[in-house]
């Protein structure tokens, strides 16, 4: 019984390590993340130019080194639209839902490094 | 008797057709090989990817369900014509597509689309997906979760639009098996642990996957 024991230990230590040896991997790298994920729509350097922006496509993607306009979002609102998407704040549903896809903790990320390209910080709320 | 012939000569048939199969698995798996394929695609699965660097850390897609994904009269051309199937490089936001794929004989071709249909994965299941016009699934790839955003594909006419981060759907319907069409969307991570696409699953109800799937794989 006490082998038992030791041995479940063991495998939930082992278990635990990897999961946050995981997350963590993905939570440091929020520009990783960025240019995985979002330059395809909003460009490696966030100026809403990404590959998919052709002539065809409908909408143009936010600038997120625009400091005015980003200074009028909170990071509540930014958070709404990476997870659940663009219609989720009355926008374009090319802005897909993150939720089943990125980790919240990468979306805290994320949000940092929106921050960091607009160089501003978003209203309350 | 002659029934008895006939059924030696129907079991000698098969026999060889059998020993036929997999000498041509074989002489893939070692085209594959010599033809240095392995240097960018790996084909022991499961899934290998445990963060989004190993992903990048990759010059191609993996092929270990190659046979559950693709169809295989596609594959065996494709492999004699390797037309881009993606505007830009592998895993590049910026590279165009050099479409410089290195063409097999066909001999080669068949021998290796041979050895690559044997990748399969149990994740897929036959005979869900049967490629059908929906009218909801067309609405969900369209307009309620734009798939176009990300992918070309091809209206009726034959005007190609849509963006450059994922592969083309133009042409899917020959390309995809339909059934790992809807697997793919139920369960990606099992396929790709880290893929650049959002999973709609969980998000979109299961029944609007499969339409969705009808709908890709009825796509010319």
């Amino acid at each position: 019984m006490k082998k038992l024991i030791k041995i479940s230990l063991l495998a939930a230590v082992f278990g635990l390590a990897w999961l946050i040896n995981g997350q963590t991997a993905t939570a440091a790298g929020a520009e990783e993340t960025f240019k995985f994920y979002c330059a395809q729509c909003h460009g490696l350097e966030g100026k809403g130019k990404g590959p998919n922006v052709t002539k065809d496509f409908p909408v143009t993607p936010r600038d997120f080194t625009n400091a005015k306009e980003m200074s009028k979002l909170s990071d509540n609102y930014i958070r709404g639209i990476i997870m659940d998407g663009g219609p989720s704040q009355s926008k374009s549903p090319l802005m897909p839902p993150w939720s089943k896809t990125i980790l919240d903790v990468d979306v805290n990320g994320l949000i940092k490094h929106l921050r960091g390209l607009c160089k501003c910080k978003g209203k309350a709320g | 008797m002659r029934f008895i012939l006939t059924t030696f000569a129907a079991i000698g048939l098969l026999g060889f057709v059998v020993g036929t199969a997999h000498a041509d698995a074989g002489a893939g798996k070692a085209a594959f090989a010599a033809k240095k394929c392995t240097g960018c695609h790996y084909t022991d699965g499961p899934a290998k990817e445990r963060n989004i660097a190993d992903q990048l850390a990759k010059k191609g897609p993996e092929l270990w369900y190659a046979g559950s994904k693709f169809q295989a009269a596609w594959l065996k051309g494709w492999l004699q014509d390797p037309k881009p199937i993606r505007h830009l490089a592998y895993n590049s936001l910026t590279k165009k597509n050099a479409g410089d794929h290195p063409k097999l004989s066909a001999g080669d071709a068949a021998n290796v689309a041979d050895f690559l249909m044997r990748k399969t994965t149990s994740e897929v299941k036959a005979g869900v997906i049967k490629p059908k016009k929906s009218l909801k699934g067309k609405k969900i790839f369209t307009k309620k979760m734009p798939c176009t955003g990300c992918h070309q594909s091809a209206s009726k006419k034959g005007k190609v639009t849509g963006g450059f981060s994922g592969p083309t759907l133009v042409g899917v319907g020959k390309r995809l098996n339909p059934d790992w069409i809807y697997a793919y969307l139920k369960n990606p991570t099992h396929f790709k642990p880290f893929k650049a696409m959002p999973t709609f699953a969980g998000i979109l109800k299961d029944k609007d996957l499969k339409k969705v799937a009808k709908h890709v794989s009825n796509l010319k």
